[in-house]
């Protein structure tokens, strides 16, 4: 790479672009918004799990003083959800309630006790009806007025899915050795420090502004023109600085229509802030999820089929579950090679609150389940664990059986740099009985290659406007939830421009001012943002080097831009950023461009090929060294190394902040975060008794930062927000087997079952805590697909531009 | 909701002899836990003691060290003296997180009954006694191993207070406070062991083990009678008597039953001679 081409800002770590806002204080997050005459909204949520409506009475909170304003189901009868395929939700019930905590009322008051009270003042009168809380009850036969939905293919049951991809059954027959086992992985929430706020005001000249803590301004903008029967032009929605999202603000919400309402009766503002015990009920957490699979292996141990399936627990609404579902049968093979693959999966409805996305979205669980399992198949055919993981990796630039494009590829540099770093091949085996070492190994989609809603329309753009000043504005309608995009944003323009990101202003997250960019979720916005934002400036920067070439009669080719300056790339010859933009908006105009990403087409040629394909994969390997305490079943994991290929690391202070971060929250979902219930009433929704790892969980976690050069991403880079904390759990569980020689096939890995595998191995039994089977289901007609061969590319899809080479 | 803000132990009695329902508060740290959501606390009487500087006392006198009823475990953890009782900086230690420590108080863990509470263990393993002050009954000295009947069952009458806590001063050849929780800090503790031996005898303690903090008396017979325990299975009749732990959401029975056990026998088996 020439001096020229050098990236002066892409690469070098920096503080984020909103860092002192935040650490200062000084961020306006929703809650902080305060509105003159401001009235503040509360929710009544069921208090049975499943039942009829039979009346609400609102009378007795309507007469209490303060009260200006109350609204039932009535007041907005018209249906959405995030996935046109499952609209299955109103803000408020208007004659079924399906969780404890479904929102049926909601109340406007001049201040939060009033609205409190108001909420509890209102009569409901229920008439419950039968219920299901988990995956068997959920696939029971059940009476037509008693589903929770009356729309699936039968009784509870939300979705299946049946894709066969080769001859699963032919290569396991003739497999070397098959394997099979039985995996839970349990359900839990973002736990976001901020929770869900929103701010509503609806205005005299009849145009409504929505403030929320929302990852997808865009989806709610939507759903809201049309739960309000509204035209979307007389609404705008901006997303406020997330404290945190996770996937839990990515959904439409009851409170956000419920403030927009609120203000349009009473034409005050009106905030509805949730509680924690509120944001356990909306959730959209992790879907626990049951599974099973069957493997056959060559002698090598290399993969010749793998026979997959899961049961999903979704709970009481459809939200993104037939994503999730799919999700979970979408990556396995982007890993490995597995030229013979078969996905079986079934979501249910029960009567707790919906499941949707978070972090790793419907991905962490097959994984889970298929890292544990190559660690027993690596153990029984006597192979090192990292090595047999090493020999079947899916090549760069190939396809996979299921029709997934795989672009560049840095795992086999991952398992060696971690490797290497924890001295795996040594180590393991040596450690004293209580010390144990596992590695496993997973990948995460860079964005969605399809958008949520069917359209041709690009994912993403970015506005760019030069102030006559020098000054720089980048508008685009990202939202940053604390991983960082606002930087990648300033980052990327900086870089084209020769600037420095704090030169960049930038306008974010407003469906009036800013052109579109459909949310944080699926680890998109640094690649299709990074790439739109990319094009708007070099084409601000191809009229700047324009203009400066024929003032100086220079030749535009040699020109570039850095260090605030337009010059000359040998001689310097040329002038400041600020003095070259009058000289170009005098030859062009207003110096303004548009910068859009459209992802390549890639879904695949069979019905639910729309889920897991992406313009680009990350990859992440981990090992943990864990401590297990023979005496109280304590899991300590002492020490985490994780690679990650993040393509290009934009920033990487900001990778190192994204995979420990995503460690920490992987140690919760492996150690002690679980939702529990009982008869459907969440058990524990709230920080005291829900449990998370506090600082002291924390291990020290080394990073290493993999860098394959995506050939489409910005600068190659691809994703690091969600990836790294799928190998996470299957290594843990790997480690603890390694420390004392016990199977814990369910998460959370808690004390309790530790102890209880250790009591069933001193009894002479196999040490192991896990589901017994899986239940019979009918999963429907199979969708046989040909695969496609990892060793036969297609060959119009190949980038021209490969590992190591620049863009 | 009413509050009365005491302006002396005199008159925290007083209020506390015309109304007897009034709930107390010290620290808080357990009284606001429930608040908001429990919202026939809001009906409440309160009588605010924190600020009754005549209670936020820590007395060393030759026999025993009193501890005010607004003593907090960050005055014991920080204070030097209490070397000679190293249970209870121990214990407080490992109470919720440092915020917590500075504002919860020993008499507040007692009065609150918790059966998981931390700070009762290691004052009960020490012999402590609890003394009780009303207006019109004068004070009364309750040891700690008998002030619960059951759960949240105390000898305590509805007029009085607890003004302090009483622990002997005696030499201890071997002690020690193990706390199993779900996390190292703000955490409820899920299988709690307190000990100690002196010329007394051996005190052994057990927290989240039964419907109260309690003593373990089959367990104490079997350690001082001598009895041959050659591992944790040999303690599973005398803890079975001693203690019913339950499953609730923190825990199960068998895991606390088995870890208890596992614990004490480790605990006890490099100091006793009849552990092999
Ligand atoms: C986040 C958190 C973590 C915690 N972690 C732990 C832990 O790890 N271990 C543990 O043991 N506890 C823990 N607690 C509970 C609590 O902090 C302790 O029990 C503390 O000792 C209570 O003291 P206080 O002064 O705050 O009591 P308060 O809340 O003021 O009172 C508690 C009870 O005692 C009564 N009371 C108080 N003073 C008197 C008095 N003088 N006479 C009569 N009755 C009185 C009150 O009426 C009330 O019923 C935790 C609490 C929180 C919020």
């Amino acid at each position: 790479m020439s001096d020229r081409h050098k990236l002066n800002v892409i690469g070098t770590p920096a503080a984020k672009v909103d860092g002192l806002t935040k650490s200062t204080g000084q961020e306006i997050y929703a809650d902080d918004i305060d509105l003159p005459k401001m009235l503040f909204g509360k929710m009544l949520g069921a208090i049975v799990p499943h039942a009829r409506i039979v009346s609400i009475d609102t009378s007795k909170a309507a007469a209490l003083p303060g009260v200006k304003a109350i609204i039932t189901g009535d007041d907005m009868p018209r249906k959405y959800g995030i996935l046109p395929v499952s609209e299955d939700e109103y803000p408020l019930e208007t004659d079924r309630v399906r969780f404890v905590g479904d929102p049926v009322a909601a109340v406007a008051a001049v201040d939060e006790a009033t609205a409190e009270e108001a909420v509890r003042l209102i009569e409901v009168e229920y008439e419950e009806l039968p219920t299901a809380f988990d995956i068997d009850e959920g696939l029971a036969p059940v009476a037509e007025e008693a589903r929770i939905h009356d729309y699936g293919p039968r009784d509870n049951v939300h979705k299946l899915v049946n894709l066969h991809f080769g001859d699963v059954e032919g290569a396991i027959e003739r497999a070397d050795t098959v394997h099979e086992g039985v995996y839970f992985y349990s359900g839990n929430n973002h736990l976001a420090m901020e929770e869900h706020s929103a701010v509503a005001q609806y205005g005299a000249d009849g145009r409504l502004t929505v403030w929320s803590s929302t990852q997808t301004p865009h989806y709610v903008h939507k759903a809201m023109a049309k739960v309000l029967d509204m035209p979307a032009s007389r609404i705008r929605i901006v997303a406020t600085p997330n404290g945190g999202g996770f996937g839990g603000k990515s959904d439409p919400f009851p409170h956000e229509f419920c403030a927009a309402k609120l203000s349009m009766e009473s034409g005050r503002p009106v905030k509805i802030t949730l509680t924690r015990e509120e944001v356990f009920y909306m959730h959209r957490g992790r879907h626990p999820v049951l599974m099973w699979l069957r493997t056959g292996h060559d002698d090598q141990g290399h993969i010749t089929a793998l026979d997959f399936k899961s049961f999903v627990d979704g709970g009481s609404y459809g939200s993104y579950g037939v994503a999730s579902t799919y999700y979970t049968g979408a990556l396995q093979t982007v890993t490995y090679k597995i030229p013979n693959y078969r996905f079986r999966g079934v979501r249910v409805f029960t009567n707790k609150p919906a499941c949707g996305p978070k972090r790793g979205h419907g991905t962490p669980q097959p994984r889970y389940a298929l890292e544990i399992h190559l660690d027993k198949v690596a153990e029984k055919l006597g192979l090192d664990p990292v090595r047999m993981r090493r020999s079947m990796l899916v090549d760069e630039y190939t396809m996979t059986a299921n029709h997934m494009r795989v672009t560049s590829c840095g795992l086999d540099e991952c398992l060696a740099k971690i490797a290497e770093a924890a001295d795996f091949e040594r180590v393991r085996g040596t450690l004293p009985y209580g010390k144990g070492i596992g590695v496993a190994v997973g990948s995460y989609l860079s964005g969605a290659g399809l958008p949520i809603y069917w359209n041709k329309m690009p994912h993403t753009s970015v506005d760019l406007k030069v102030d006559r000043g020098g000054g720089v504005c980048a508008k685009c309608m990202e939202i940053d939830i604390g991983q960082g995009s606002n930087s990648v944003l300033a980052m990327t323009v900086a870089e084209v421009l020769g600037l420095t990101p704090d030169d960049v202003q930038l306008v974010v997250s407003d469906t009036d001012t800013t052109p579109i960019d459909l949310g944080s979720y699926s680890s998109r916005v640094t690649f299709m943002m990074g790439n739109a934002a990319k094009e708007a400036a070099e084409k601000i920067r191809d009229m700047l080097v324009a203009a400066v070439a024929e003032k100086l009669g220079l030749n535009a080719t040699e020109l570039v831009l850095r260090h605030r300056r337009v010059e000359h790339h040998g001689t310097g010859e040329g002038m400041r950023f600020a003095e070259a933009v009058p000289i170009a908006e005098a030859m062009f105009g207003q110096l303004s461009s548009t910068g859009s990403y459209t992802p390549p087409r890639l879904a695949g040629p069979y019905k639910g090929s729309g889920v897991g394909p992406s313009p680009a994969y990350s990859y992440s390997a981990a090992a943990v060294l864990v401590d297990v305490d023979p005496e109280t079943g304590i899991v300590t994991p002492e020490r985490v190394w994780m690679a990650h290929d993040v393509g290009r690391a934009v920033n990487p202070m900001l990778v190192e902040g994204q995979v420990e971060g995503s460690v920490y929250m992987a140690l919760g979902e492996i150690l002690m975060e679980e939702q529990v219930f009982r008869n459907g009433l969440h058990k524990i929704p709230s920080m005291l008794e829900y449990k998370s790892p506090t600082f002291l969980e924390m291990p020290p976690v080394e990073t290493f930062i993999v860098e394959s050069i995506d050939g489409e991403g910005p600068f190659g880079a691809k994703e690091v927000g969600q990836g790294p904390l799928l190998p996470m759990p299957p290594a843990v569980a790997n480690a603890v087997y390694d420390a004392v020689g016990v199977r814990i096939d369910e998460l959370p890995i808690t004390p309790e079952k530790v102890m209880a595998a250790l009591a069933d191995k001193e009894k002479g039994g196999p040490g192991r805590f896990g589901p017994g089977g899986v239940p019979e289901v009918d999963f429907g007609e199979v969708l046989a697909v040909d695969p496609v061969w990892y060793d036969q590319p297609p060959e119009d899809w190949i980038p021209t531009v490969r590992r190591g080479e620049e863009s | 909701m009413r509050v009365h803000l005491a302006s002396s132990l005199q008159d925290a009695l007083a209020f506390k002899a015309t109304e007897p329902d009034a709930w107390p508060i010290a620290g808080g740290t357990d009284a606001m836990v429930h608040w908001p959501g429990a919202h026939e606390m809001h009906e409440r009487t309160w009588l605010d003691l924190s600020h009754l500087n005549e209670l936020r006392t820590v007395e060393f006198r030759d026999d025993f060290v009193e501890l005010g009823a607004l003593a907090t475990y960050w005055d014991v953890i920080r204070d030097a003296r209490f070397t000679a009782l190293p249970l209870l900086p121990q214990a407080a230690a490992t109470v919720g997180a440092v915020q917590i420590q500075t504002r919860g108080t020993w008499a507040g863990n007692i009065a609150n009954a918790s059966p998981a509470a931390d700070g009762v263990p290691a004052l009960m393993a020490y012999d402590a006694e609890v003394v009780l002050g009303s207006r019109d009954g004068g004070e009364r000295v309750v040891a700690l191993a008998d002030f619960y009947h059951g759960y949240k069952q105390l000898e305590a009458r509805p007029e009085e207070l607890i003004t302090a806590v009483r622990v002997p001063l005696r030499a201890h050849d071997h002690q020690d406070f193990i706390k199993v929780g779900s996390r190292a800090a703000q955490a409820i503790t899920k299988v709690g062991l307190a000990y100690a031996h002196s010329s007394e005898g051996w005190r052994i303690v057990a927290n989240s083990m039964a419907p109260t903090v309690c003593r373990c008396a089959a367990v104490e017979t079997l350690v001082a009678a001598g009895t041959a325990v050659a591992g944790p299975d040999d303690l599973a009749d005398a803890i079975a008597e001693d203690l019913t732990p339950i499953d609730d959401i923190r825990s199960t029975g068998a895991y606390r039953l088995r870890v208890f056990g596992r614990v004490l026998y480790h605990a006890l088996q490099p100091i006793c001679d009849s552990f092999s």
